[in-house]
């Protein structure tokens, strides 16, 4: 049997739904780059356009619309760091990954220390933490294959533990926020130490 | 001249004082070690033993206590961290300040969490951290001074930036908690890392 089609009424409807949920995400994430205090949900209404009625229509509380602009960061997130340069040679595979990581971290910083500040109070937060650093450590295994393959397991944990903290959000910010390097600058900084923690790239 | 009987009653007093604030300074760092959320006052008076009120007595709002607690936290932790082996040869300054390090992010990380979440919340906070910044670069510098000394200023402050970087708190608390690495196992992750950042000794 068919399906009965919807409604375009229903339709609408729900794309429009979509769209105020997408914008409240929005305003969320543009005053959390702002300013690093939580956001009221009045501040929140008041720059998608919304009520704030609006805005508990579509998420039960701050928790539910925190968790949902981490997923809506995930999945940008996810599709601006697509890997590139992986069978590249050392110095292309370094710069490549500094350089998508350093544009992940410019970009969601702000909501990284939301969510960090806030993970206490949910186990959903928490769970989206430790995907994000799960895919990170995946990302720089594959990165650094070659150079990570020379290692003992033990040797290989150490050198993906320190590169991970190395190239973290807050090493990132501290950067730029405490020493006041260019993007540019501290790209090259990492490059540099990323280069100095990694063994050498066996011969192929 | 010997102190009338009026002066030793204030003595006293101020005695009784200062022990009070101790205990809920103490009582602050406790509770926040048993949970990472800012603790009421309510939960700190209880662990003092005292009544609300006595802490407002003490402390005009939480901000001061945890102002209170970073400055004890501060001379404790300088006591504790004196320095040593600063003349000892590589691997024997990099196994010392390692483990200085590790004892104190292991013993201040919860109290470090607290002040960096409320930074935006107070100057004086913000200068709090500087100054813990400032005391741990200090020592990174006087530790590894041989091996900086070599380099020329840029690069000595890129490895400078990257010897921080990863002997954060955060850098360790992932290694703790993340990771689930034994304190042992967590300072062996740095002793490798910054073997590998600092350039060769000079030869004296």
């Amino acid at each position: 049997m068919a399906e009965p089609a919807q409604s375009p009424a229903v339709d609408g409807r729900r794309l429009r739904s979509e769209r105020t949920r997408r914008r409240i995400i929005e305003a969320y994430l543009a005053l959390l780059s702002e300013d690093l205090r939580v956001p009221t949900s009045a501040q929140i209404a008041e720059r998608a356009g919304y009520s704030v009625r609006s805005v508990f229509e579509r998420f039960p509380d701050l928790l539910s619309l925190r968790i949902a602009a981490t997923d809506h960061a995930f999945a940008l997130g996810s599709a601006q760091a697509a890997v590139r340069n992986a069978d590249g040679d050392r110095s292309t595979r370094i710069r490549s990954q500094v350089e998508t990581r350093s544009r992940t971290c410019e970009s969601w910083l702000p909501l990284w220390r939301a969510l960090n500040a806030n993970q206490g109070e949910s186990a959903e937060l928490k769970l989206r933490i430790r995907l994000a650093r799960e895919l990170i450590m995946k990302r720089l295994e594959l990165m650094y294959r070659p150079e990570l393959s020379v290692l003992d397991e033990r040797a290989r944990k150490h050198t993906l533990i320190a590169l991970e903290a190395l190239t973290d959000f807050e090493s990132w910010a501290r950067m730029r926020e405490l020493y006041g390097l260019s993007i540019e600058q501290g790209c090259a900084l990492w490059i540099r130490i990323v280069d100095r923690i990694l063994p050498p790239t066996p011969a192929r | 001249m010997p102190a009338s009987p009026g002066n030793v009653e204030i003595d006293g007093r101020r005695l009784r004082s200062e022990r009070t604030r101790q205990y809920i300074i103490e009582a602050y760092l406790a509770v926040l070690r048993e949970n990472p959320r800012v603790p009421t006052a309510v939960q700190i008076a209880e662990r003092a033993g005292y009544s609300v009120r006595s802490l407002f007595e003490r402390f005009p709002d939480l901000l001061a206590l945890s102002l209170a607690a970073a400055d004890h936290a501060f001379a404790q932790a300088n006591a504790q961290a004196v320095i040593r082996s600063a003349d000892a040869d590589r691997a024997t300054r990099i196994r010392t300040q390692v483990e200085t390090r590790g004892r104190t992010c292991e013993q201040w990380l919860p109290l470090w969490r607290a002040l960096t979440r409320n930074l935006h919340h107070s100057e004086e906070l913000k200068v709090r951290v500087r100054r813990v910044r400032e005391a741990v670069r200090l020592r990174l510098e006087l530790m590894y001074r041989p091996e900086l000394a070599a380099m020329e200023a840029v690069e000595r402050q890129r490895t400078l930036i990257a010897l921080e970087a990863i002997t954060d708190f955060e850098s360790w608390a992932r290694m703790r908690e993340t990771f689930t690495l034994s304190v042992e196992e967590a300072g062996a992750v740095w002793i490798r890392a910054i073997d590998r950042l600092l350039p060769p000794t000079p030869v004296s």
